[in-house]
């Protein structure tokens, strides 16, 4: 996770917005992370180096990316949506970060290889049917090309190394005889433009694509609207979360929700909007 | 008078002394002078230099560091040039720059200052500093350098410490020392010295060097395991980009690991993963996971590796050894064909099965049976013994090419005859699958690694394995403990140490002398000459050339814990490994699915002659402890459904 904005932090901390925001003054004050409004909606937090190495990351220090800002909130909504889930956390399921996997790779990333978002590992004794699966998460905002889509798609479910392992990806690159993929199946969090591209890639595949997934970004994935801008919901979206679980309040949270907030999002923790947010 | 030249002697001395002083301390403000004068360039000569100490960097990396530096330079002079259109400004521009230098240094703008005068003082102070660290190694290798008379000891052990310390830092850096090159190397680690080898920061044995006879000698604890895993994995990564290009074929690692026991199966789950990381899509672990068949081997090899199973002795005990040959060969020559599993031989070594399945036209096997009709029966006893101590491994289902790296522990220290047996059954089936896939497109590059193999070689020495390997094109990589752990004489161990064509890695050893004199002797001079000047020598004294050994026995005998020197025609460069860290276990082991029956049994099933007895099992089929293995492959089940964690994560689905 490059950084994280102050809702989700909070859902992360399983406290309040306000509480989280002073926490994250505790980390600033201590050099441990840097915090500013980079976009629509909080603020966002990131460690710095002190941080990282206080937490045992072996990454490079780095704001997140401005132009990336979205994405990165969808994948750590994705990811607290997927951790939230009571099924994860019985199955014991890992997540491993795209900056974890970028890490192994120690910037040997080649310009046409792909690394999905994230993986989330099953261990081998899970009580899941799934048990000992390597799930490869890719979350789509905007269309791609369907040809791009696809190549993505088969590349993913062609890999069989491990990211920054030696050799990885030899069965990709033409191998007759590839080895067991390394993504049993590929999960797709596609918002509603880009799902009509990843499925007809799907369909493109033909039999292998029966190991993707295609599901909705979970609610609170999107950015908050620029001020000014009716926070309209995106197209296809419904205007409230499903499942008719918008009253659960969130983990740790009381029922009423923080000021400016409507009321909690499904397991709040996972969905909990920033202001303004609430009517996606 | 007397007193009078004795006085004019001590003036003419006390005038020569006085000269001398003078001229020296000229020469040295002379210097002192020109070393001011360069500042810049004195000050980059000596911090390359200090660098160079530090780390243990021989000159050459510092002269590769100013050539690296000519490009600013050149690019410089360039820009001078486009700017003033004057070649005599080009010429004049590093003076300039030099007058522009102490100018701005004068106004006090420092960093401005070095700015101006950088691109012609780096190069040439890294050159400078270049030559100077070479001549503080070359006189302290002459001995004629430093303070004291043992100060080129202690210097070595310095430059020992910092070059080992740089190459740690190397290799704990991530992403410095990857496990293979573009140019097919495989990397070893971080070099920390070489000696007549060239002096490179990586530690890279080209490909084929691998693909070569190979001896790794190191006692327990030293890294050994950590740079067999290193060079295995390497080797598997290599071959399978050479394969998937086009250039090679399909690679396959057999490792004999002839000592057992638990640590043994800790090795084989290390190197399942760090050869699954190195690309390789299946590991068999013989004989805990899988298992081979021995009855895959061809009828007159079977004979040959079914009688070398049994001991049997010399004299008296050569008649029982040609009975029990003759009674083995018309068990597995039967008109019905060869045996296709222990109870089915066990049940051929009968004198009623025997007679009936040669019954019909065989006359002289026939009177074979009758003659050794006595012995039949202590034949079959031997056997069912051996074969029940052998237990399933051998009997499985499965062969070499069904994965890509097969890891064998042989049980050599608790039970060393049955590891005996085994040794020599799994070589005879390696020699016979590679003489079997001897065609150009189905043929594997095979690596046979035997660690400790002297402990279960007595029915197989060494230099045999060796000789048959060569020529069967396999590549063998022999590790022990020591120099007397690699065979059981002197001669056989030369033989070894003379086939390993892609040269001999040494880790800390008791007695590396033997080992250390095969990398020979290099040129050393000592000299009493003085060193005068900088650089002048006195012409008084005497040079002396001698012999020194390549490789410094003492310098095994201290080597650190991951060191390992590897000597290759006559040179030797010291390493430190870099460990190759297996990924985490968390990803589905290889998808095994239930292997088809023996495809022998079926021969044998169907192919029988009529009239042919069919044999009695004479006993139930004792279960198989282990499954045949067959390589991973996709696999063709259904996924399991993973809708309710993504309804109960993401909601479900609209319409679903």
């Amino acid at each position: 996770m490059y950084g994280v904005q102050l809702d989700h932090l909070a859902a992360v901390l399983g406290v309040s917005e306000s509480r989280a925001r002073g926490i994250a003054a505790g980390w600033r004050s201590q050099r441990y992370a840097e915090s500013a409004r980079l976009g629509p909606g909080g603020p966002w937090t990131w460690l710095t180096r002190s941080g990282l190495t206080a937490c045992g990351l072996p990454y490079a220090p780095a704001a997140p990316a401005l132009g990336r800002l979205a994405h990165i909130r969808a994948v750590a909504a994705v990811r607290l949506a997927l951790e939230s889930a009571s099924r994860y956390a019985t199955a014991g399921g890992y997540w491993r970060s795209e900056r974890r996997l970028r890490a192994r790779m120690g910037g040997r990333v080649g310009l046409r290889e792909h690394i999905p978002d994230g993986e989330v590992h099953w261990p081998d004794d899970a009580p899941a049917p799934w048990a000992g699966e390597c799930w490869a998460i890719e979350v789509e905002l905007t269309p791609k090309t369907a040809r791009r889509t696809l190549a993505i798609m088969r590349e993913l479910l062609t890999r069989t190394g491990d990211y920054g392992g030696p050799a990885a990806g030899t069965a990709a690159a033409g191998n007759q005889s590839p080895g067991p993929p390394r993504h049993a199946r590929v999960l797709y969090l596609c918002a509603p433009a880009a799902r009509p591209t990843v499925a007809r890639a799907r369909e493109a595949l033909g039999a292998p694509g029966a190991r993707i997934e295609i599901r909705q970004l979970p609610p609170g994935a999107a950015m908050a609207p620029p001020r000014g801008q009716a926070a309209a919901p995106p197209r296809g979206q419904a205007a409230a979360p499903p499942r008719g679980q918008a009253a659960a309040p969130p983990r740790g949270q009381a029922a009423a929700p923080p000021r400016g907030q409507a009321a909690a999002p499904p397991r709040g923790p996972a969905a909990a909007p920033a202001r303004g947010q609430a009517a996606q | 008078m007397s007193k009078r030249r004795g006085v004019s002697g001590i003036r003419l001395l006390a005038a020569r002394a006085a000269i001398r002083a003078t001229v020296r301390l000229l020469l040295a403000a002379a210097a002192a002078a020109l070393i001011i004068a360069a500042a810049p360039v004195s000050v980059v000569a000596v911090s390359g230099s200090a660098f160079a100490w530090l780390t243990g960097w021989p000159p050459g990396r510092l002269y590769r560091a100013a050539l690296c530096c000519v490009p600013m330079l050149a690019v410089w002079l360039a820009v001078t040039a486009i700017a003033t259109r004057s070649a005599s400004q080009v010429a004049a521009a590093p003076y300039l720059a030099w007058l522009a230098m102490w100018h701005r240094g004068a106004a006090g703008s420092y960093p401005a200052a070095a700015a101006v005068i950088a691109p012609p003082a780096i190069p040439a102070g890294l050159a400078a500093g270049g030559l100077a660290w070479s001549y503080r190694i070359r006189s302290m290798e002459a001995g004629s350098g430093g303070l004291s008379p043992d100060a080129a000891v202690s210097f070595d052990l310095r430059q020992w410490r910092h070059q080992a310390r740089s190459a740690r830092a190397r290799i704990s850096a991530p992403g410095a020392v990857p496990l293979t090159t573009r140019s097919e190397g495989i990397v070893a680690g971080a070099v920390i010295r070489a000696v007549r080898h060239p002096a490179r920061p990586i530690a890279t044995i080209p490909y084929a060097r691998v693909r070569s006879h190979q001896v790794v000698v190191g006692t327990t604890g030293t890294g050994k395991t950590t740079l067999l895993l290193r060079l295995w994995a390497g080797f598997m990564a290599t071959a399978l980009l050479r394969h998937a290009a086009g250039r090679g074929k399909a690679p396959l690692l057999v490792v004999l690991d002839c000592k057992g026991g638990a640590d043994a199966r800790r090795i084989a789950d290390r190197a399942r993963r760090v050869l699954r990381l190195a690309g390789a899509r299946s590991t068999a672990i013989w004989p805990d996971e899988a298992s081979l068949s021995v009855w895959a081997l061809p009828p007159e090899q079977l004979t040959t590796t079914l009688v070398d199973l049994i001991e049997h002795g010399t004299g008296a005990a050569a008649y029982y050894a040609d009975v029990m040959e003759a009674v083995v060969e018309l068990a597995v020559s039967a008109p019905c064909g060869p045996p296709a599993s222990s109870a089915d031989f066990l049940a051929r070594l009968d004198t009623g099965w025997l007679s009936l399945a040669y019954s019909s036209g065989h006359e002289a096997e026939l009177a074979l049976v009758r003659s050794a009709a006595r012995q039949v029966g202590d034949i079959g006893l031997r056997f069912r013994t051996l074969l029940r101590r052998l237990g399933g491994g051998l009997d499985g289902a499965g062969g070499f090419g069904d994965a890509d790296a097969w890891y064998c522990i042989l049980e050599g220290t608790a039970e060393i005859s049955v590891a005996q047996a085994q040794a020599r059954a799994l070589v005879d089936l390696l020699a016979s699958y590679a003489a079997g896939r001897a065609g150009p497109l189905e043929g594997r590059e095979i690596l046979l690694a035997v660690d400790e193999f002297s402990a279960v070689s007595r029915r197989l020495p060494v230099w045999q394995l060796y000789e048959r390997a060569r020529s069967l094109g396999l590549a063998v990589q022999v590790s022990a403990q020591s120099w007397q752990g690699l065979a059981a004489d002197d001669d056989e161990r030369y033989r070894i140490a003379a086939a390993a064509d892609g040269g001999i890695w040494l880790l800390r050893t008791p007695s590396p002398e033997a080992v250390a004199a095969l990398a020979g002797t290099r040129k050393v001079t000592d000299t009493t000459r003085r060193l005068i000047g900088v650089p002048v020598w006195s012409h008084r004294g005497t040079s002396r050339i001698r012999l020194a050994p390549v490789v410094d026995p003492d310098l095994i005998r201290a080597l650190d814990v991951g060191q390992a020197a590897y000597i290759y025609r006559g040179g030797v460069t010291y390493v430190q490994v870099k460990r190759l860290v297996a990924g985490p276990a968390a990803l589905p082991a290889p998808h095994r699915p239930p292997a088809p029956a023996p495809a022998l049994a079926q021969v044998g099933a169907t192919e029988r002659t009529p009239g042919c007895a069919e044999p009695t099992d004479p006993a139930p089929r004792p279960p198989r402890p282990t499954r045949p293995y067959r390589a991973a492959a996709t696999s063709p089940e259904p996924l399991p459904d993973v809708g309710a964690l993504l309804d109960d994560a993401f909601g479900s689905e609209p319409g679903s």
